[in-house]
Order: structure tokens, then sequence, then C-alpha cells
């Protein structure tokens, strides 16, 4: 199994810019239950305001983002990580969220722990 | 007297009578995660939680979905136009229906429909119908059609939450058999806010803000403005703090905040020549602004003990706001920033577990009646 990155003390912050809300978080999905949280009290879609991570790829193409990132999380990628990678590419939360959600339904990943997914 | 982790102080029940030295809850009680879950119980199962507004859901079939000490609930108005609430949660094998619709977007249906076996439900709740696998036996050969049983509609239906309303405001009550009802809990808030014209404002603006403190802390800073001279120096420029008023009842206070400059009558929506700020046990509040012609609600939603969401919601006559009332609600955010840097730092502190017992000064009388309401809950 592939050694897991180190993890951040500090992995980025978030923002909504229609609620003015700005908060920072810890591990990167506390950026995943504060979007949900934050979606289900006001349907709006939080994204990324800057990344603490070290997580990057090369394309804006989710399954291909989360198969280059799964060598290195042995346990499934966060959604966090993959979120925060793929806000450097321009791809939204929200994006790659619904992106996974397709994904997981068409049989092309899977999710090995809670949050955490790799491609099949 | 304050009261250390020093080995040496021992803290006390928070006292009845403000003067004692343990007129504070014990600090445990705002950093403990088994204070968090019993409060789910204790505080948000039993007493009248605000809900939502009933202008937001004006049709047959409008829904919003809250989630109240981790229990969903559908908010909706039903086919006879009276708002009802119900478990977010299948009657069949508990599976949550629908999806998250905030009470800024709601949704709209003719009938709740679970998406795992259509169990199909109608707005009042009885159960509307089944797909026919629930009526015949076709793939058990143990069973004829006839042995199945019939399902009765109302006794399968959904699981309805006590629900009661001030004005358009909805409050629901998790209890079997509450110990009050919501006039008994809100007292002359009640009639007070029934006299004023709600329902005739818009929603115009919500903003969601989260906080790392526990959701008490924020309720104690928003209680008192001893604070204030301090910390609000932009706002209390325009007040005359020394001839305003905290009004104590026995489950909400009221904070009566006196401008420095009267306004035109227009510009209120109520009566008086003053703000005035109600906090209602457990978690909500209605600020009566003193210089604009709205209001605002803000929930205080716990996620845990050191975190919890503020859901600060703006009504104005119309939701399409003038530039004064732009300013004004920015005003209001500028206030919430700096409460939560002031929460936050408290918590901060609480956090270290030096302190025991905090003491409250004798202007801090509404934070000692939260105090008071939180210990009484936890006791009960």
């Amino acid at each position: 199994m592939a050694m897991e990155r180190e993890k951040s003390a500090h992995a980025g912050a978030l923002a909504c810019p229609t609620c003015d809300f700005h908060t920072t978080v810890a591990e990167p999905n506390d950026a995943i239950e504060c979007y949900r949280r934050h979606r289900s009290v006001t349907g709006h879609a939080i994204a990324w305001e800057r990344t603490a991570l070290d997580a990057a790829v090369e394309t804006d193409d989710v399954e291909t983002a989360l198969d280059g990132l799964g060598d290195e999380y042995g346990e499934g990628v966060p959604l966090g990580v993959l979120t925060a990678a793929l806000a450097e590419r321009g791809v939204t939360i929200e994006e790659t969220l619904d992106a996974i959600y397709a994904l997981r339904m068409e049989g092309a990943i899977y999710e090995p722990r809670d949050d955490r997914v790799l491609v099949v | 007297m304050t009261r250390w982790n020093d080995g040496r102080d021992e803290i006390g029940a928070v006292s009845a009578d403000i003067t004692e030295e343990t007129n504070a809850l014990p600090a445990r009680y705002f950093t403990d995660p088994d204070v968090h879950e019993m409060e789910k119980e204790k505080v948000f199962g039993r007493y009248w939680v605000y809900a939502g507004h009933a202008n937001r859901i004006p049709e047959r079939g409008d829904y919003f979905t809250r989630t109240i000490g981790g229990k969903q609930i559908i908010v909706t108005r039903d086919g006879e136009g009276d708002v009802r609430a119900f478990y977010n949660v299948c009657a069949h094998r508990g599976s949550k229906m629908l999806d998250d619709a905030p009470m800024t977007d709601p949704g709209s249906l003719g009938r709740i429909t679970c998406p795992y076996h259509l169990w199909t439900y109608e707005l009042d709740g009885d159960l509307a119908s089944t797909p026919k696998s629930f009526e015949e036996a076709t793939l058990n050969p143990d069973l004829d059609d006839e042995s199945v049983r019939g399902l009765d509609p109302e006794a399968n239906g959904l699981m309805e939450v006590t629900l009661d309303s001030i004005g358009p405001l909805v409050f629901v009550n998790f209890a079997d058999d509450p110990d009050l009802t919501l006039a008994e809990q809100a007292g002359s808030m009640k009639d007070e806010l029934e006299a004023l014209p709600l329902e005739e404002y818009e929603l115009a603006r919500r903003y969601v803000s989260e906080v790392e403190c526990n959701w008490k802390t924020f309720s104690g800073n928003y209680s008192e403005c001893d604070h204030c001279q301090a910390n609000h120096q932009d706002w209390v420029r325009g007040l005359e703090l020394m001839e305003s008023e905290l009004e104590v009842n026995d489950y909400h206070w009221i904070l009566h905040y006196q401008h420095r400059e009267d306004v035109e009558d227009e510009m209120r929506i109520h009566d008086e020549h003053e703000a005035k700020f109600y906090y209602f046990w457990p978690n909500f509040t209605v600020n009566m602004y003193g210089t604009a012609d709205g209001y605002g609600t803000y929930i205080i939603d716990p996620i845990d003990e050191g975190r919890f969401q503020l859901i600060a919601d703006y009504y104005f006559r119309d939701a399409d706001l003038t530039e004064e009332e732009e300013e004004f609600v920015q005003t209001s955010r500028q206030l919430q920033e700096e409460d939560f840097e002031l929460v936050e730092r408290q918590y901060d502190g609480l956090r270290s577990g030096a302190l025991a017992q905090a003491q409250l000064g004798p202007n801090e009388h509404t934070v000692h009646k939260l105090h008071r309401l939180a210990q009484d809950a936890y006791e009960a």
C-alpha cells in the first residue's frame, strides 16, 4: 500500500461570496463537511479560496486527476484533496463532487473509506 | 468569585440569585463533547425550536428541510393550507426521503415520495401508495397474495413533528408530549410579535457563518452589552447605552436599545422608539431594528461542542434592498464579525481548561438566565 502524504496542519481556506463567509480548515475533508453544511442551509456552493496542500494535478478531468492522485493515497484520495487540486485547475468543488457522484454511479470509482475515493 | 481548575476551587450549580458566587454555568458545559450530545435531546429535543418562516412556503406542497439536534425534518404546506412538519424518514425502512432544500431555496411537490422503494405520502403524512410489490407476494414462494396484509394509510404514514407558530415564525417540538405549549414558552413575546405585520416582510438576505465556539458562548455574548462600548464602537456611537434596558422573562429576554437620534415611525416595524432584540431559548433571536423598516432572525445552530452556524436572515418590505437597507445589513454583518472575534477568543480561553466556573456581572442577568435555563434543561 502506498504511503499517505503527511497530513497538513492547515489545509486551506474556503469562502462563500454570497454570504461573505470565510473559513479555514485543518483537514482536507473538513472542507467537504463544511461545503455540505453550508449548502444545506443556503443552497450556495462554497469554493476553495486558497489551498495549502501540495497535491497537484495537470488536468481538469476529474477521473484522470483522481487516477493520478490515487497512487499517493492507498486508502482513497480524500475528496478535500481532490477538490483542492482541481480547484487549482479551475474546477469548482461543486463540479468535482457532481462528477464524482456520476462516476460512482457508473461504477468507475469506489469509496474504500467515507469521502475517500479511488478509480476502479 | 471566579473558580479555577487549580485543585482548590469547587464549582457549584448556577445560583438562583445572580449576586451569589456561583452564578455562571460551569465551563465544562461549553467544551465537553458529551454535553453536546446530551443537548440534542435535553435542549433541542424538548423545547420549542425555530424551524423557519411560513412565507417561504406559500403554496400547497411547498416545502423546506431543516436539521435540528441531528433530526431531519420536512416543513411543508398541506392541502388545507396548514403548515406541518414530518421527519424526513420513510415509514417503510427509514430512508431519508427528500434532499436538503433550505428555506432560501424551497422545493415544491404534490406528494412526498421516498426514492428507495417509492412509498408515496400525501402532504398530511398519510401513506398514499406503494408499488405493487408491496401488495403481492410474487417473489415469495411461501406466501400467497391473500395473506399479504394491507397497509393502513394513517398507521403507516410519516411521523409528524409537533408544530406551532408565532405569526409566520414556525416552531417545532420533538417531545412526544411537550411540557409547555409554544404560547407558554414564548409568554409575552408571542403577543408582542403577533401584533406586528411580520408576514408582510420578505426574506431579503441570508448569511451563514461558521464560528469556532460553543453555541452558548455566542448566545451569552448576544445577550449582554457590557462588551459593546469596547468592541462595537461604530454601533454604540448611535446608542444611549445608559438608557437601554435588558428585560428578562421566563424563556426569553429582550434587549431594549435606545438610539441617540429618533427616527420616523415609518422607519420601524414596531411602535417603540428603540431597537428590540428578543432572545428566545434555546437558540433563536428576533431582531426588531430601531432604525430600519425590517427585522432579522438568528438561528444559533450547534455543529459540535466547539462550533456553531449562525444563520442570519434579514426581512424587509421588499427583497430588493435600497442602498440604505444594504448599508444597514452591512453594519449588522460588521457587528457579527466583531462578535465572532470576541467569542472565538473567549472560547480559546475556555478550551485551555484553566477556568472551572466564570462569574457574571450584575448587568449580565440575561446571560444568567441563559445559564439557568441550560442547567434546568440538563437536570430535567
